[in-house]
């Protein structure tokens, strides 16, 4: 056969396709028709995946830096001298930043390395920030840090909710399913401030004001225990932390909510009558660039919980992910306060755990994230070690130049490669196998489709040969070796195996061998702050601008450029908006003289940058929308904006409009 | 017209696989689910499979093909053209007529008009096409209202129909019937004929109880798309579901847009890779100065639905340009496969709701 089962490496969805590969190539793809969450769809990303597997971009052979720049070197050369560098420091000095793409296998790797050899705790993801807080917020409310229901259950649902995020652009197949729910009858709403296709496809979509979207779930919340709405048991006060976050509500004004957000009291009691109704209702929000912050996540679950909608069959949050392993590089625990598993550091018992897992001394303390520690004077960071760096602007650029010795790891041809002493080629996910977790906790297994093309070996062994250099005696000869220690270490992944991922579509989903949310709870999660409403508009920045999503335009696009349909097609919306764009309500655009097309500046209190209106009905007066970044949009605006932006939707970031 | 007893089916398949590379229809041991692919050896192929996910059009217009290999020389403007002759001898066996019928319109594409593509001429010159008479339809077909099936018309080299312990044999081109002589099989007689023809009712009887929403329609569709009778709101209602994934054109037997790549190989010279495209992409309309007659996405799924159903489009083919298989159905994140689209049509002209 030519075409052979896997899981597409894109999104978080999971979706199965089936790659095809002649002559020892990939040369096509197709969507695998019984996996239980695409059931036979791709998404455009999915259905070009097979032209980034055969880009001639890759990194062909090992990598040394020398006088002359980087130069090709036999692996045991590079090896070696990445061994000897990384040996020269002292624990703790080495910081190391993990794929979200990866393997659950690579992942686990690099935390080992990391901890069990290099003696380090500094690690963390690229492009993570909000999934580690929102599992963790579910965490805190049910210990379980993902996703509280199932994918497969949407099309039986009779209540949908959106909160926030362009789903059609993020996760195509995910929104796919919420359509299909919808088409069966499902009530589906969407509470975002942008028009999105998926909001147009809702039978109810309300826009609040951006900014208002924590004050729009709270009044919901409100509504369900002021109005006798909830659950009888969260009423009366019987499920832990019902009655404190009642109280955390008793001063929130509903009148005052409604009114900041645009929205009137009785859309929102509709809306939180037909949640209370609903038999089976789900909720879902993004954990990406558009996701919602620590506290705007805890109302969504809060809600959802009041409702009686947490542990009951059918019903449950998703927090949809929107990379490939985002979930499942946070379950190996690609954190600097975790050890695989989300055992939360510090811990006194962590370091025995480590030891007898790994078999000899480990750093089990608490660490920084990596993106902290190089932007703080005085840091203690000499060398990075860095996996698959899919963007294409490399924030901190001056600050790991500094850097003593910097090892990249990657299957393509990459910006950071610039920065590095060394660079090892991998292998793509169709050149090894792994196994990748979803957004809905599925463990899938995907299976090796080809020989690593050029030099590349599969980041798991090229970890191990590193360890073995630096003493740490390892003993994989293959992922499922890896897996192994995985299903040791990390108690939701207990009794999955290659064999028992491998014999069906889909995997299996953890906790593995336990009913999900078998643990204490569900409780209330408490707000951290409290609710207040936006700043409200001044004079110097009357426009509140969001970052979001478009098809073409994945993660900086380092990744989609190699591919040609996709790369073609994110050209031709720059052929219209080479500067980039920004959507602008037709009012404001008349107001200030704006006309589609034409170059405006967008004047933020710490950054500026100057792109193309877009005028639109999708966005609201008084809202400017930015569906992707190029580089001098992401240079001059957003990266000294970095600190709105992790907050996701919520850290709408207050502009102003000019004329060019 | 012969006899192929069941029996010797296995002697057909292997004397088809020391000559051709063999295709046909195989049950994925994982999903249990029927693809169309290469089989390793004749025992895998599974005639009795229900239709396969795919079609076979990926046979002779792979997704990522390299048409051609080149060195050129800036200085001395040295110009090295190498032709791939990478094509192999296919046989495939177990096609649908609704699938051969997308070759057809593939053949009137690529070789019917003023150019001849050469590479797909090559793959359809080593090819030895064995059809199957569909006993089993999907329950989003509808071939019997696009004058694709069940059974196929023309265009095979080979046509097997199951009569329960027999297929009958019938030739429909001179390689066939050089087939059956050398497989020195029996001929088939009168009652062998009416038993085919029973056999073909039987499965046209099936598709009463299916697609019972737009099978009817799909003669009035073309007629309302042809005359532009269809409103500028329905195609608004599809287009706010599309999705722009390209799957339906992907499936599709009949689509054949493609796009050319020149990619400089890390080897040294550059490859010309052709690859599937779809009108579904705002980029494929895209024209030089910034016009794109297309740019809404609903004037893209309209485009598609002309190019399937409208007459303009029959007359190029010779027949409507959907097959009536229904994988577009299967695939679609939007739910407006083409059964839909036509009920979208009809409801539209009934008054009911969408």
């Amino acid at each position: 056969m030519s075409y052979h089962s896997g899981v597409c490496n894109f999104c978080g969805t999971g979706c199965g396709h089936l790659l095809q590969v002649e002559n020892g190539a990939v040369r096509g793809v197709f969507p695998s028709p019984g996996h239980p969450v695409s059931r036979g769809r791709l998404c455009v990303r999915g259905w070009h995946i097979h032209e980034l597997m055969a880009t001639e971009e890759r990194i062909p052979r090992p990598l040394t830096r020398g006088a002359a720049g980087l130069e090709p070197v036999t692996w045991n050369a590079a090896l070696d001298r990445a061994a000897a560098e990384l040996g020269r420091f002292r624990p703790g000095e080495v910081g190391l930043w993990a794929s979200p793409r990866a393997s659950n296998e690579d992942v686990f790797t690099l935390v080992r390395l990391a901890r069990g050899v290099l003696g380090t705790p500094h690690i963390d993801l690229l492009s993570d920030g909000w999934y580690s807080s929102t599992a963790g917020v579910l965490r805190e409310g049910t210990d379980q840090p993902g996703a509280l229901g199932f994918l497969t259950d949407v099309r039986s649902a009779d209540f949908l909710l959106v909160v926030g995020t362009d789903l059609a652009r993020q996760n195509p197949i995910v929104a796919s399913e919420l359509h299909f729910g919808a088409r069966a009858g499902a009530d589906l709403v969407t509470i975002g401030s942008r028009t999105t296709q998926l909001a147009r496809l809702s039978r109810t979509h309300l826009r609040p004001a951006p900014g208002t979207k924590k004050m729009v779930l709270a009044a919901l919340l409100k509504i369900l225990l002021d109005e006798g709405l909830a659950d009888p048991d969260f009423l009366a006060g019987r499920t832990p932390g019902a009655a404190a976050l009642r109280r955390s509500l008793v001063e929130f004004d509903l009148a005052g909510a409604a009114k900041s957000s645009g929205l009137s009291v009785d859309a929102l009691r509709d809306l939180a009558g037909r949640l209370a109704q609903a038999k089976r209702a789900m909720g879902f929000f993004s954990t990406g660039t558009t996701g919602l912050g620590r506290d705007t996540v805890a109302l969504v679950y809060d809600l959802f919980l009041a409702a009686g909608k947490i542990g009951r069959p059918g019903c449950g949050v998703i927090p949809i992910v929107g990379i490939s392993n985002l979930a499942g590089a946070n379950d190996m625990g690609a954190a600097p306060d975790r050890l695989p598993g989300w055992r939360a550091l510090p811990d006194p018992a962590a370091e025995a755990v480590l030891r007898s897992a790994w078999g000899g001394a480990a750093n089990a303390s608490a660490g920084g994230r990596v993106g902290d520690l190089l932007r703080v004077s005085g840091s203690p960071l000499k060398a990075l070690v860095v996996m698959d760096h899919d963007e294409e602007i490399i924030l901190q650029a001056e600050a790991i130049r500094r850097l003593d010795f910097v090892l990249y790891l990657g299957a393509f041809s990459n910006p950071f490669m610039d920065l590095a002493h060394v660079v090892l080629p991998t292998a793509t996910y169709a050149e090894t196998d792994g196994t990748y977790t979803n957004t809905d906790r599925r463990i899938q297994l995907n299976r090796r489709k080809i020989e690593p093309r050029f030099e590349a070996r599969p980041a798991w062994r090229i970890l191990t040969d590193l360890a073995g250099r630096l003493g740490g005696a390892w003993g994989y000869t293959a992922p499922a070796d890896i897996f192994a220690d995985i299903a040791r270490l990390v108690p939701a992944y207990s009794g999955a195996s290659y064999a028992g991922l491998g014999v069906n579509l889909g995997g299996l989903t953890w906790p593995v061998e336990s009913a999900p949310l078998a643990g204490a709870g569900p409780r209330a999660v408490p707000l951290n702050e409290p609710i207040a409403a936006p700043a409200p508009a001044d004079e110097a920045f009357p426009f509140r601008l969001m970052a979001g999503k478009s098809y073409y335009y994945w993660h900086q696009n380092n990744i989609m450029k190699k591919t040609f349909i996709p790369r073609r097609e994110y050209n031709a919306l720059l052929l219209l908006y080479p500067q980039g764009l920004v959507e602008i309500h037709p009012g404001d655009a008349a107001r200030l003289g704006l006309r589609d097309k034409r170059p405006v500046k967008v004047v933020s209190a710490r950054g500026s940058m100057t792109v193309q209106a877009r005028v639109t009905t999708d966005v609201l007066p008084g809202m400017v929308y930015a569906p992707y970044f190029i580089g001098p949009m992401i240079e001059g605006f957003l990266k000294p904006e970095a600190g709105a932006v992790e907050r996701g939707e919520d850290g709408v970031i207050p502009v102003r409009i000019e004329k060019v | 017209m012969y006899i192929l007893p069941k029996s010797d089916l296995p002697m057909l398949l292997r004397t088809l696989a020391d000559r051709y590379e063999l295709f046909g229809p195989i049950v994925d041991p994982v999903s249990g689910e029927t693809l169309f692919d290469r089989a390793a050896s004749p025992e895998d192929l599974r005639l009795d499979a229900p239709i396969p996910v795919n079609t076979p059009k990926f046979t002779v217009f792979p997704h990522l093909e390299r048409i051609l290999s080149f060195r050129y020389d800036r200085d001395s403007k040295d110009l090295d053209i190498v032709r791939d002759d990478l094509v192999r001898p296919k046989a495939l066996v177990g096609v649908r007529s609704c699938d051969l019928n997308g070759l057809l319109c593939f053949d009137r594409f690529f070789l019917g008009q003023e150019y001849v593509d050469e590479v797909y001429r090559d793959h359809r010159r080593k090819m030895l096409i064995v059809t199957n008479t569909c006993v089993r339809p999907f329950v989003q077909c509808f071939c019997v209202c696009t004058d694709s099936g069940p059974y196929a018309a023309e265009g095979y080299d080979v046509n097997l129909t199951d009569l329960g312990s027999a297929y009958l044999f019938e030739t429909g081109s001179e390689k066939g019937a050089a087939l059956a002589v050398e497989l020195g099989l029996a001929a088939a007689g009168p009652a062998d004929a009416a038993a085919r023809d029973a056999a073909v009712n039987h499965s046209i009887g099936l598709f009463d109880g299916q697609a019972v929403e737009n099978k009817a329609w799909i003669s009035r569709a073309v007629n309302r798309l042809t005359t532009g009778f269809v409103k500028p709101e329905t195609w608004e209602y599809i287009g706010r579901q599309c999705f722009e994934c390209g799957a339906c054109s992907f499936v599709c037997p009949s689509c054949s847009c493609f796009n050319i790549e020149d990619v400089a190989t890390q080897a040294g010279p550059t490859d010309r890779l052709r690859t599937w495209d779809s009108c579904s992409f705002e980029g494929y309309a895209r024209m030089a100065g910034e016009h794109n007659p297309r740019r809404p996405v609903e004037d893209r799924r309209n485009k598609r639905f002309f190019c399937k159903l409208s007459y303009s489009q029959s007359k190029k083919y010779l027949r409507p340009g959907c097959v009536g298989c229904g994988r577009c159905a299967r695939v679609c994140p939007g739910d407006i496969g083409l059964p839909n689209v036509v009920t979208a049509i009809r409801r539209e002209t009934t008054g009911s709701k969408p």
